[in-house]
């Protein structure tokens, strides 16, 4: 599509209203297979492009009927303005001087209810001219309203198109949610979860710029040209025919212009976030350079490498805004051509070849305008098609939603009294690892513990997090009450189980609305009365605000051992029949273990117990042993 | 109004030492405006004049084709207008942008030397990374404050006049109203927009910070949530979040398009005056048409700006803040001579984080003499990490002294402090930058050989020779393609590298299995030797070679077995 070349820089910085530019591409991951990743996402782009289809469709007509305003209000004042030469050149000749004849003029067809042909049978020396049928209030009213109509189909136009930028960004975002929370606590393995979060928010609001601004103005910039082409081709052909070939110069001359520097250009974008990571990155770590007396150098070293970069980007730029000037360029050419044509033609003594009326060729020059309009905001909006094909390469690379597992039938398991059961269970995680359970085999009767022992890495908390639904064995079963746990769907198997690892997360909000996500519908009391067993209201009670305590991101920082017993409160809340605890003392101290074990001891009581530990922990509970050495059972 | 204006003008103010490139690009930029009014007015002119004949040259047209000398010319000069007008047009792009890159980069420098002058103990000490981040994002979005604003008003301050002058010389009540027009679309309508959107700008930051952390607590806790069956919970909870900034950005969007179809009309109701004026001044009407549609179009950005405004102006004012606010602890005016020796005194030092908080220390004596080792024990969250902060002055005591070599260290520089004493903090940060230069950043002309001792003795060595580039494989963002026990590791090497006589290692053993740790504090012991090591812990392993043990319990420190 020729548009895509009009690839002006319009601007190299975002605008101020946009979403902040893509603060990541780090030159480790951009540089892999660019081709191949540059394809997806051009391919992902369209699809997606396809489906937004209805939503860009309202931003694309209203726009076109703004164009379609503009050029009536560019023709009555033409009109207008031409009634204005008829009243200047009457005062000065009295009689109609003009000699040129207009016989045949395609103006005089075109619109001949405006009057707008008037003055030019007038010129030609037709039998007397009837007065001008059409009122200057007619010019004018028609003027207006038009106006008003342009003014408010521009309104609706961007309502639309942040409508459709909107619902666009709504379904990309859930979307990608849903992929992750499908894929589950695996996809953390591979990536830091602040570097996903900020795929989910930074990148999907950058493509608003493309769905709600670029996709119109693309369209726009095809349909509206063409309009105004139109209504100068009814004008006068020549005037079409200069248009055209501006407009055709546009992409032809910024291909020839801009092949070389749109990749520069595009490469340039990058270093320029680049320095805008590196500034981020050097502002996280602003007390470790404070800290070791290198703050005054690392100043000095930011100017410098934002000078060079500076001195970089300015000689891409000034080959880059060459092809911003090819537009400049086509539209003064075909303004010059056409006033200085037009002057000819309308002078007293010239062109007896061809003649034009005077209100065609005024709305001809107001047209010129109205036809780069299109192109111009296209070129403006043409950094967010640029960012778009980023974030969708970002957004591609998220885990595609796992299939669902195959309910052969889907199992009701007894809600009190878990039995669980490993036979011959093989399960790898990584193959470059090799097995992380090999042929491993254990049975636990319901309400009894199983304490997993072994040094770290013998794959005691992968049992655990087999159990919780977070991975899946390629062979062997796992049952619960001796139901396939493959069977059974992981709503009710969340149910059946309550968890306690070894840093638990605590999300933003009060201590007792995080004990509460356990289970949701829980009561006050119940809340409180979880918190106290597992030793929470010992230090909230010291709180500020006591469990109305907010905590997590920007609340009250508590320790280890406290987000630990805030874990156990949930645990105790959640009131499963099954429960596992993954080392959950691993990180305290003796004081705060010694706390969290007798709350762990109390919640015990009545559940089927699995623990994993390698610590004296494990000897504070009684039950069976189980000892673990590279994912098999030790003798 | 002044709320909205005022950062942005203080912004502007701290550009001073761009002020030749601003100046260039502005005078550029009207240039370029200047041509494209020409070029407009002259192809209008050149209509009338020969349609009209010479016999009454009206004075716009005289003005317009004043330059050329003849009335001939105007082909001419149009060509001349329409290639210079292309020329400047390209030019004025070039040097706004370069003016802007100097501006921003300015900025950028400017705020990290405010905040490295005052934030030390603040900032970015205790999980403030995020913060930081989003003021970054703070200072990249005021790019456009010359671009989109600054140069436009500049033009339009220029063209009302010309507009005036212009219109005036042959149509008084023209003039009048056209210029009224004008000054509303550029001046009154922005100011208008910009009236209010501070609040707006404010509550669109406040939903976008909700939505982050939904979204990151959400996948940072999606072992929780999987676990707990939570996952169409924190959905509806991300995506009610979404709805709330959906609905500011729409609020924010319509205010936008309002003014902006403002700005629209106004400019037409102008053209509309001056067609309605048609045959009353002929070919004056002709002329200020054209000139008419150039001037709004040059000013029509300003009320869409003016509606942005508040969000830039929030923008800055943070910014302003986090550079401006005064240190947490200020240098002493006339500070001290650094002291000989470096034995840590802490002297009846009784100190919290802030008001409405427990006590971290009540009463904390204790004296490190020079080259001892000692280990600070104590359960997690009890404030072990304080001590370092309140020895390296990042925060200041309530009471009590706190000596460096018998001088209390608030008389002393910070430089000289942060020399003595080289802290590895759980917060320690490991840069996007090249293992060498991050292993560097204490030491900077530490040579090869010294750094490779210093990663056999985090034992780290040996993962760092795997890696084909060595010392020259670039780290991640926060040290990404290492483990987090990688991490601390490296952190450490660059600890041990720092010439600093006192060593304060925080936790330096988390992240670590057992039998590294083992191993590394063994190493510990030869290479820190000579030197004052504070070990904070919660636990020891035994193999530990110390001097003396203290356990931190209830804000004091006793002495435990040595």
């Amino acid at each position: 599509m020729a548009v895509h070349v009009v690839a002006v820089c319009g601007s190299a910085f975002h605008s101020m209203n946009a979403p902040s530019p893509p603060v990541s591409p780090s030159p480790a991951t951009s540089s892999a297979e660019p081709g191949r990743s540059a394809a997806l996402a051009r391919a992902w782009l369209r699809a997606e492009t396809r489906r937004a289809g209805r939503t860009t469709r309202w931003p694309i007509l209203t726009g076109l009927v703004a164009v379609a305003a503009g050029a009536l209000q560019a023709v009555l004042a033409g009109a207008v303005l031409a009634r204005a030469l008829a009243a200047l050149a009457a005062a000065l000749h009295p009689p109609p001087p003009i000699r040129f004849p207009l016989a045949g003029a395609p103006a005089a067809p075109a619109i001949p209810a405006l009057g707008i042909t008037a003055y030019g049978q007038a010129a030609a020396g037709l039998p007397p001219p009837p007065p001008p049928h059409t009122a200057l209030w007619v010019l004018l009213g028609g003027f207006l309203l038009a106006m008003l109509v342009r003014a408010a189909a521009n309104y609706a136009s961007e309502r639309f198109a942040f409508a459709a930028g909107a619902t666009a960004r709504r379904h990309l975002r859930s979307d990608a949610m849903a992929r992750l929370l499908a894929a589950g606590p695996a996809v953390l393995a591979g990536q830091h979860s602040g570097a996903l979060a900020a795929i989910v928010m930074d990148r999907i609001e950058l493509l608003d710029g493309y769905f709600a601004r670029y996709l119109p103005a693309r369209t726009l910039a095809l349909v509206g040209p063409a309009l105004i082409l139109l209504v100068a081709l009814a004008l006068d052909p020549f005037a079409a025919l200069v248009l055209a070939l501006a407009g055709a110069l546009v992409p032809f001359g910024m291909a020839l212009a801009g092949i070389g520097a749109k990749r520069a250009t595009e490469r340039q974008f990058a270093a320029l976030s680049r320095l805008q990571v590196r500034f981020l990155d050097r502002m996280r770590g602003l007390s470790t350079i404070i800290l070791a007396g290198r703050a005054e150098a690392e100043a000095a070293a930011l100017q410098t490498a934002a000078g060079d970069l500076r001195r970089r980007t300015m000689r891409v730029l000034r080959v880059a805004f060459l092809s911003a000037s090819i537009l400049d360029l086509a539209a003064a050419a075909a303004l010059v051509v056409l006033a200085i044509h037009y002057a000819q033609v309308l002078a007293p003594a010239g062109a007896p070849a061809k003649g034009v009326a005077p209100a065609a060729a005024l709305g001809v020059l107001l047209l010129v305008a109205e036809f780069f309009a299109p192109l111009r905001s296209l070129a403006s909006v043409y950094q967010d098609g640029i960012h778009a094909r980023s974030a969708a390469a970002e957004l591609i690379a998220l885990p595609p939603a796992p299939p669902e597992p195959v309910a052969r039938t889907v199992r009701n398991v007894a809600a009190q009294g878990i039995s669980v059961a490993f036979e011959h269970v093989n399960l790898t995680r990584d193959a470059a690892r090799g097995a992380v359970l090999s042929d491993l085999s254990f049975r636990i009767p319901a309400g009894e513990t199983l304490v997993l022992v072994g040094p770290s890495g013998s794959g005691k908390s992968t049992v655990i997090e087999t159990l919780l639904g977070f991975h899946r064995p390629q062979s062997g079963r796992v049952t619960l009450n001796g139901a396939d746990l493959s069977d059974v769907v992981p709503a009710a198997l969340s149910r059946l189980t309550a968890w306690v690892g070894q840093r638990p997360k605590l999300f933003a909000g009060t201590i007792a609305e995080n004990i509460r996500f356990a289970r949701p519908e829980a009561s006050e009391q119940e809340v409180t009365a979880a918190a106290r067993a597992a030793h929470v209201s010992d230090f909230a009670e010291a709180l500020p605000a006591g469990l109305g305590t907010r905590i997590g991101e920007g609340g009250f920082g508590l320790s280890g051992g406290q987000a630990q017993r805030i874990a156990i409160a949930r645990a105790f809340l959640r009131n499963a029949p099954l429960l596992l605890l993954d080392e959950p003392t691993a990180h305290l101290d003796p004081a705060s273990e010694a706390l969290v074990l007798d709350s762990l001891r109390r919640l015990a009581v009545g559940r089927t117990v699995i623990l994993a530990s390698h610590s004296a922990a494990a000897y504070e509970f009684s039950g069976r042993r189980l000892h673990l050495a590279a994912g098999r059972v030790a003798a | 109004m002044n709320e909205v204006a005022g950062p942005l003008l203080r912004v502007i103010g701290r550009w001073r030492g761009q002020s030749g490139w601003l100046v260039l690009g502005a005078v550029v930029s009207l240039a370029a405006l200047g041509s494209a009014i020409g070029l407009m007015l002259v192809a209008g002119a050149a209509l009338t004049v020969r349609r009209g004949g010479a016999a009454v040259p009206h004075p716009i047209a005289l003005l317009a084709l004043a330059a050329g000398g003849s009335l001939l010319a105007a082909p001419l000069l149009l060509r001349a207008l329409g290639s210079g007008r292309v020329v400047l047009r390209y030019l004025d792009r070039l040097t706004s942008h370069a003016a802007t890159f100097r501006a921003l980069a300015a900025l950028r420098v400017w705020f990290f030397r405010g905040l490295a002058a005052n934030s030390a103990g603040g900032l970015g000490f205790r999980h403030a990374g995020d913060v930081l981040a989003r003021l970054v994002g703070d200072v990249e979005a005021l790019d456009g404050l010359y671009v989109r604003i600054l140069l436009p008003l500049i033009g339009a301050l220029v063209l009302a006049p010309v507009l005036a002058v212009a219109l005036g010389l042959f149509s008084i009540p023209l003039a009048a109203i056209v210029t009224a027009l004008f000054v509303l679309a550029a001046f009154v309508l922005p100011l208008r927009a910009a009236r209010g959107t501070a609040a707006a700008g404010q509550s669109q930051a406040e939903a976008a910070a909700a939505l982050r952390i939904a979204i990151l607590d959400t996948l940072s806790g999606l072992p929780e949530v999987r676990a707990f069956g939570a996952e169409g919970r924190m959905l509806a909870s991300v995506q009610a979040r979404e709805a709330q900034l959906l609905a500011a950005q729409r609020a924010q969007a319509r205010r936008v398009a309002t003014f902006g179809a403002g700005a629209l009309l106004l400019g037409q109701v102008a053209v509309l005056a001056v067609l309605t004026m048609a045959t009353r001044h002929p070919s004056a009407a002709i002329v200020a048409a054209f000139l008419v549609v150039a001037a709004f179009e040059a000013v029509g950005g300003l009320a869409r700006a003016g509606a942005l405004a508040g969000q830039a102006s929030a923008a800055a004012r943070r910014v302003l803040e986090a550079a401006e606010a005064p240190a947490v602890v200020a240098d002493p005016p006339h500070p001290a001579p650094m002291p000989a020796t470096h034995t840590l005194t802490f002297e009846a030092v009784r100190f919290r984080w802030q008001p409405d908080l427990p006590y971290v220390f009540e009463q904390l004596d204790l004296s490190i003499a020079p080259g001892t080792r000692i280990a600070l024990l104590g359960p997690s969250g009890i404030g072990k990490s304080s001590l370092a902060a309140l020895a390296l002055r990042l925060a200041a005591p309530e009471s009590g002294r706190i000596l460096l070599g018998g001088t209390d260290i608030a008389t002393l520089p910070a430089a000289g402090l942060h020399a003595r004493i080289a802290w590895l903090s759980q917060t320690t940060h490991l840069f996007a930058d090249t293992i060498r230069n991050n292993l560097r950043l204490c030491c900077p002309d530490a040579d090869d050989a010294m750094l490779w001792q210093a990663l056999e003795a985090a034992r780290i060595a040996d993962a760092v020779r795997a890696l084909p580039e060595g010392l020259d494989t670039w780290l991640g963002e926060g040290g990404a393609g290492f483990s987090g026990g990688q991490g601390r590791r490296l952190a450490l090497a660059r600890t041990l590298l720092s010439p600093a006589p006192i060593l304060i290692l925080d936790e330096p053993c988390a992240g670590l299995d057992a039998a590294t740790e083992r191993d590394f504090l063994t190493t510990l012991n030869e290479v820190a030797a000579g030197r004052t090591v504070i070990l904070i812990a919660h636990r020891l392993t035994g193999v530990e070679r110390l001097d003396r043990i203290w356990r931190l319990s209830g804000g004091v420190a006793v002495a435990a077995a040595a």
